[in-house]
């Protein structure tokens, strides 16, 4: 049992680490355009898809975790420039809607691209076996995410708490109007920050692939669970993601030992009380 | 025996920052009472308290005996109390006639929810709308969309909404902001013919208009009230002076 | 007595009745008619109350599942199974409503999406009662109405019926107020209307519409799909309603005709056609906002003052 229930958590801990990449990713858009995007599923999948394309084509997955997010940085500067960046001066519903339309075009693009039938991606040899850790026995690749993860995260956070830069991005999040009188360019912060949100999500699709291959599907599968961590958290709180991220990582880990099907409807559950009982979400200040 | 309004000790504190400290006033019926001061003084502030926007960190807000402070929005109009908005705050997509038709509605039939006759189904309510209308000189716009209108017309709109459900306590926000000369004259009119029939509360800046009507003046500096009298007594006060109107209003 | 409707919307109800069946199936002509009904719902929400709800997809498929239910475990006739599915619905919507409509825009849709998730993972796992991933087969028809033209007629039928109640509703005191929160909640609320009471019926209505489209769609093609749970669906009946025109009472029956012919007619020739849906979408949101109906507003050069407004209008920022 100790064996199940150490494993289980690793898994979750591996998962909930994605997950948080994925939900700064979506908190660093929701603080700056105050909407949710609906296409950040979709820039998942595109950072998947895109390793798979660079793996096929170098023979290198650490060439393709390299590139692929940062093709999806190009899917997300287009999606930016030619749509929501038109639509800054209308309600910013319509900004909500247009991305909800590129998630359906990003989905039936893949399909278009990379055919209907879901893909695998194997494992890098170096980190194909396992690992003894004494208590339990523990994919390689899984701990080589787990701390590849910790390492991005603490690099992001340098990024936006110690930089120039990242406190221009945090600043936008908390007052756009502030910013833009201050003489930034807020267009280009946003242009950036989009991108980041963006190149965080494909990065989490990328490290995801060996461990849940590839489906077109799997963007709108991961867009409500991101939904899911920046309410928990709190909109606009970046920590609170990370830590969200985990605990649903795990949470959903740890149900499924016990009970596998109240795992899906728990989270929304935990969604639907946190707004209801702590609208600010458990880390969040608005 | 019948009490205008009260501001009893109102206090608005933001943590450190004591915007309103221990404010009182009162108004008699039919009085019309403005309270000026500089920027900054905490007249919004108060204002807001009065309105109930804002509930007081203590004190409270008395209209006809009744407490109004600390209440909810939409609790205020069932006490005979209507307010103006410093900017011009209307319905947009709907026409002058839909716009006094909101409040008109509300006092005619109060919290029930109507669903199956149509809007302009009750001739008494279309009547007080056309009433109010041609008080504020707007009865010819009746069906136009009110974005159509100038800007001071829908100002004057502003107040025919709040004039509809016949108020007795008129909460006027700088009612004259932004407006031109001759708009701020056409509001000025409109107010002086409001007084005696209404008791009003305004905060303004334009110290002429302020000087020409009011009954009595708060004047408030720093979140507190500095001197409160007659107009007359407010130009002699050496403290007000002092203070405020040294500089152009 | 003032006239219902106008004289432009007449027209085009009757068209599109007596002309889509011959354009499609008549099942098909029914689904849209369906779908008119669940997007007019929606408009509701959103063109006259300025709420953008991510939810509705929760109430269609609960009208469906209930009516599904109703009639293929317990053997009850359409006829009741509907009303009931109904009612049931405008339950589900109030109770969900009470926790939602106070709050702000963001948070709004953020509840309405969570709410919507919940419903469809309990659809998803609940097979005994909802057959989960698969859909509930085996929803039959009664025998009076189990022809395609006679379950037309019928469905015709409740389509006039629903647009004249919720007609009736937007023209009554109630959707002025609801339009006047939409324009200027703040003002709303200082004129003394207590506007979560009336985010609330609005949410009702249109939970309660939406599920009757729901379940007369359990009918149509008498199996309920679980994906008319999901939260695409939600998005999908939103830009029913602003592609055919949220400014307009009867503007989302034409997004909805839209909508249906992609998915029946346009599959045939391209498995890809959400693209074409999400398109279509893109290019409404980004220059095409007041929909269908707005732009015939505009070719007519006609300003008429129906219900939704003095002209033809984006959604408002009342959320």
């Amino acid at each position: 049992m100790t064996f199940l229930i150490a494993s289980q958590l690793l898994n979750g801990l591996a998962t909930g680490m994605l997950y948080a990449l994925v939900g700064v990713g979506l908190t660093l858009v929701l603080g700056m355009l105050n909407i949710p995007n609906f296409a950040h599923g979709g820039l998942y999948a595109f950072g998947a898809y895109f390793t798979y394309t660079v793996v096929n084509l170098t023979g290198s997955f650490y060439i393709a975790v390299l590139i692929g997010p940062l093709l999806v940085i190009l899917v997300a500067f287009l999606i930016e420039s030619q749509g929501v960046r038109r639509l800054y001066a209308a309600h910013h519903d319509y900004q909500l809607l247009f991305l909800f339309a590129m998630a359906l075009i990003l989905q039936e693009a893949i399909i278009l691209i990379w055919g209907p039938v879901g893909f695998s991606v194997l494992t890098p040899k170096a980190l194909a076996g396992v690992v003894d850790l004494g208590f339990t026995v523990y994919p390689a690749y899984r701990l080589a995410l787990i701390g590849i993860t910790v390492l991005i995260t603490v690099a992001l956070w340098l990024f936006l708490t110690r930089t120039n830069v990242g406190a221009i991005v945090r600043a936008g999040m908390e007052n756009r109007e502030m910013v833009a009188v201050l003489g930034t360019d807020i267009n280009r912060v946003f242009m950036w920050t989009f991108a980041l949100g963006a190149y965080l999500a494909g990065l989490a699709g990328a490290l995801a692939t060996p461990i849940m291959g590839l489906t077109p599907s799997m963007g709108a599968d991961m867009l409500p669970i991101s939904f899911v961590i920046v309410v928990i958290a709190g909109l606009g709180s970046i920590l609170g993601a990370i830590a969200s991220g985990i605990l649903i990582g795990i949470a959903q880990s740890m149900t499924t030992i016990w009970w596998p099907e109240a795992s899906n409807i728990a989270i929304y559950v935990l969604m639907g009380l946190t707004i209801i009982l702590r609208p600010q979400g458990l880390f969040g200040t608005r | 025996m019948t009490t205008g309004l009260e501001c009893i000790s109102v206090s608005k504190h933001f943590g450190a920052v004591k915007a309103v400290n221990d404010v009182s006033f009162e108004v008699p019926p039919g009085a019309l009472h403005t309270v000026i001061g500089p920027n900054g003084a905490g007249k919004t502030t108060l204002f807001n308290c009065i309105t109930s926007e804002l509930k007081p960190t203590s004190g409270e807000v008395r209209f006809e005996g009744h407490v109004i402070s600390g209440r909810k929005t939409h609790e205020l109009p069932v006490f005979g109390v209507a307010r103006s908005f410093q900017r011009t705050s209307i319905f947009s997509n709907l026409t002058v006639a839909q716009n006094v038709w909101v409040s008109a509605f509300r006092a005619f039939a109060g919290t029930r929810v109507e669903v199956l006759r149509p809007a302009d189904a009750h001739p008494e309510v279309t009547e007080t709308i056309y009433q109010t209308l041609e008080e504020v000189g707007l009865d010819r716009y009746a069906n136009s969309p009110a974005t159509e209108l100038a800007h001071g017309d829908q100002r004057l709109l502003d107040f025919a909404i709040a004039l509809a459900p016949k108020p007795k306590l008129l909460l006027l926000d700088e009612p004259t902001a932004g407006l031109s000369r001759s708009d701020t004259q056409r509001v000025m009119h409109l107010i002086e013919s409001l007084k005696g029939r209404y008791t009003i509360v305004l905060i303004e800046h334009k110290m002429d208009v302020v000087m020409r009507i009011s009954d009595r003046i708060t004047v408030m500096y720093f979140g507190e009230v500095l001197a409160e009298g007659t107009p007359q007594e407010i130009r002699a006060n050496p403290k007000v002076r002092e203070a405020y109107l040294g500089r152009r209003a | 007595m003032q006239k219902l409707f106008s004289l432009p919307s007449l027209i085009v109800i009757a068209l599109l009745i007596v002309g889509l069946p011959f354009v499609q199936r008549p099942v098909v002509a029914a689904e849209v008619l369906t779908l008119g009904i669940a997007a007019v719902a929606t408009n509701l929400l959103l063109g006259y109350t300025g709420m953008l709800s991510f939810g509705q997809a929760l109430f269609f498929g609960v009208g469906a599942y209930c009516a599904g239910v109703l009639a293929t475990k317990y053997g009850i006739s359409a006829f009741l199974a509907i009303p009931v599915a109904m009612l049931f619905s405008a339950v589900i919507a109030f109770l969900i409503g009470l926790v939602c409509v106070r709050r702000s825009g963001l948070y709004f849709i953020m509840i309405t999406f969570a709410f919507n998730q919940m419903v469809f993972f309990i659809a998803y796992s609940w097979t005994t009662m909802t057959g989960g991933e698969d859909g509930l087969p085996g929803v039959r028809r009664p025998p009076l109405i189990d022809d395609q033209w006679s379950f037309y007629i019928f469905t015709v039928l409740v389509f006039i019926c629903a647009l004249c109640v919720m007609k009736l509703f937007v023209n009554s005191p109630t959707g002025r107020i609801l339009q006047a929160i939409r324009d200027n909640p703040g003002r709303a609320a200082a004129t003394g209307h207590d506007v979560g009471r009336y985010k609330l019926i609005a949410f009702v209505m249109a939970g309660m519409f939406t599920g009757l489209a729901g379940a007369i769609f359990a009918f149509v093609f008498g199996i309920v799909p679980i994906d008319k749970v999901d939260w695409r669906f939600s998005g999908d009946i939103v830009f029913m309603t602003l592609l055919g025109g949220s400014g307009s009472f009867i503007g989302p029956v034409i997004g909805a005709a839209f909508y249906t012919w992609l998915q029946e007619t346009v599959s045939h020739y391209w498995d890809r056609w959400p693209m074409i849906l999400g398109i279509v979408f893109a290019l409404v949101v980004l220059f095409f906002r007041t929909g269908v109906a707005g732009m015939a507003e505009v070719l007519t050069g006609k300003l008429t003052q129906k219900g939704a407004g003095a002209k033809p209008k984006e959604m408002e920022a009342g959320s």
